[in-house]
């Protein structure tokens, strides 16, 4: 009976500490000190129908472009501050600069700036998941046209 | 607490055998020297006495084999479904398993939001929320697109290739100075 | 060569009804009676010692031994009539036959007429006191009067501590001295 009773209060001890901690990780959203940002650079084309092996996990945002070939150029990472700027060259003589402006209900917002022989080709303001992408495609490259996959992750 | 109502709690338990040697003769030496609690302990043995009579000496004897072949019946009948549903809720359901499931329910509801962190990609309730909100967008004169993908949730913004006035829009943008 | 009551659950639980015939025939007495002191009615009282037996059949699989089969009988038998209680509480029927429905029909014949008032006085008295009694106090005194157990099998009967069945007893107990003092 006393080992029923310890057994009973080892439950109860157990699931207060789970709720505590369930409570601590749910604590009130803290802004991360900064993001992760990543640029894939992918040709879209249709001379073939190969589909970049590396592109897994991609292929349904890809094939929503209607191109019939994927291969992947370059994939770049680089962590970039708050209100900071990073340059991310991009195949084609283009750098891609990226700036995390702020982190609200889990989305990232981003500035972003492609230019090509650093002429302004667009600027954007989008405000993406965290550790969601969008797409940003269209000029021209190799006979196809260049897709740029733009990530950001806050842990 | 006098020592008389310590006593008078454990004459009870006296009388039923249930207390240590040692208690045992504390408790007997004290009620022979003491004339309320021996009152007490006479009144506990009329009330044990009255007691059997009346719950235990009166009741009649039954039969077995009826009995018996009543318990047979209920083994043999098949119950409705939702008698049935209710012995095995019964059953499943026990002191120990409920107290369990508590932590177990806790820690699976963690254990689900929490494993997006080790399957990135991976969301509970289905794919997550992908589409991206567009704040602001200039494309120097290009015209532009803005596609939403709806399998996969994706957002795409795709330039066109303008073949007339390109060139003036992409001097203005120059002189125009970095947007940042 | 009469076998154990650990030997005949084996057989149950290898199939045979025999055993559990057996086992039923050694205890429906004290389960009806048992029943019958907490319910204070034949009918429910036979309903509950049989249905006890049922569930205890049907059950015999997950039956491990840990306590004694009589005590495991007890223990089934006890909770379904703390339930019929609980059930009879809210939903009070107009009309029960009693205890002393039960011993009018015994034909009980007394000693002499002031024994006679008496002792139906006391009966009465005596009858509404333990009814008056939580399920779980009437639990502790039925066992303990009518089974002579132990608070060690009562507790286990029950699902609590020695402790526990030894401040019920001594509270019911209190109660019933409280409102039977002038009787004894």
């Amino acid at each position: 009976m006393m080992l029923q009773k310890m057994r009973r209060s080892l439950v109860l001890l157990f699931s207060l500490l789970l709720v505590s901690f369930a409570g601590w990780c749910g604590a009130a959203e803290k802004t991360p000190q900064s993001v992760q940002v990543t640029i894939r650079s992918i040709l879209a084309a249709n001379k073939s129908d190969e589909f970049d092996a590396k592109l897994k996990g991609m292929e349904q945002q890809l094939k929503s472009l209607k191109y019939r070939s994927y291969r992947s150029l370059k994939d770049e990472s680089k962590t970039v501050p708050w209100q900071g700027t990073q340059s991310f060259e991009i195949p084609g003589g283009r750098t891609l600069t990226v700036s995390p402006q702020e982190f609200q209900d889990n989305r990232i917002a981003l500035k972003v700036r492609l230019t090509e022989h650093d002429k302004p080709i667009v600027d954007t303001t989008v405000k993406i998941a965290n550790k969601g992408n969008f797409i940003l495609g269209g000029p021209p490259h190799e006979g196809g046209a260049l897709v740029l996959s733009i990530s950001a992750s806050a842990p | 607490m006098s020592n008389c109502e310590i006593i008078r709690e454990s004459i009870g338990s006296w009388l039923d055998g249930e207390l240590s040697p040692g208690e045992s003769d504390s408790v007997r030496a004290h009620v022979a020297g003491c004339g309320d609690c021996d009152e007490v302990r006479r009144q506990l043995e009329k009330l044990q006495m009255v007691l059997k009579e009346e719950l235990a000496g009166k009741a009649a004897r039954i039969e077995f084999m009826p009995f018996w072949r009543e318990v047979q019946q209920r083994i043999n009948q098949k119950r409705p479904w939702h008698e049935e549903l209710r012995g095995w809720c019964r059953d499943f359901f026990t002191a120990p398993r409920i107290a369990w499931s508590v932590p177990a329910v806790i820690a699976l509801v963690l254990a689900l939001f929490s494993l997006d962190s080790y399957l990135p990609g991976w969301r509970f309730g289905g794919a997550r929320n992908n589409f991206a909100a567009v704040d602001s967008i200039d494309a120097y004169g290009r015209s532009v697109a803005l596609l939403r993908e709806n399998e996969s949730k994706t957002t795409v913004i795709w330039l066109y290739q303008d073949q007339e006035g390109e060139n003036d829009a992409a001097e203005d943008a120059t002189k125009s100075g970095p947007a940042f | 060569m009469e076998l154990s009551d650990s030997e005949l659950v084996k057989q149950c639980q290898a199939g045979e009804m025999s055993a559990f015939e057996e086992l039923v025939s050694r205890y429906h007495q004290k389960v009806y009676m048992v029943s019958l002191g907490l319910l204070r009615n034949r009918d429910d009282a036979m309903e509950v010692a049989q249905e006890a037996f049922f569930r205890a059949y049907r059950k015999i699989n997950s039956f491990q031994g840990g306590s004694s089969f009589y005590t495991w009988i007890y223990r089934i038998a006890v909770n379904i009539s703390i339930d019929t209680q609980r059930r009879q509480r809210r939903n009070p029927l107009d009309f029960r036959e009693s205890m002393d429905g039960v011993m009018e029909a015994q034909n009980e014949v007394a000693k002499d007429p002031f024994t006679d008032v008496h002792d139906r006085e006391l009966r009465e008295k005596l009858t509404k006191a333990i009814n008056d009694l939580t399920p779980e106090h009437k639990a502790v005194i039925v066992l303990r009067t009518i089974e002579g157990m132990s608070y060690k099998d009562i507790g286990q009967i029950l699902g609590c501590s020695e402790g526990t069945v030894m401040s019920r007893l001594h509270y019911a107990r209190k109660k019933l001295q409280d409102k039977l003092r002038v009787f004894l």
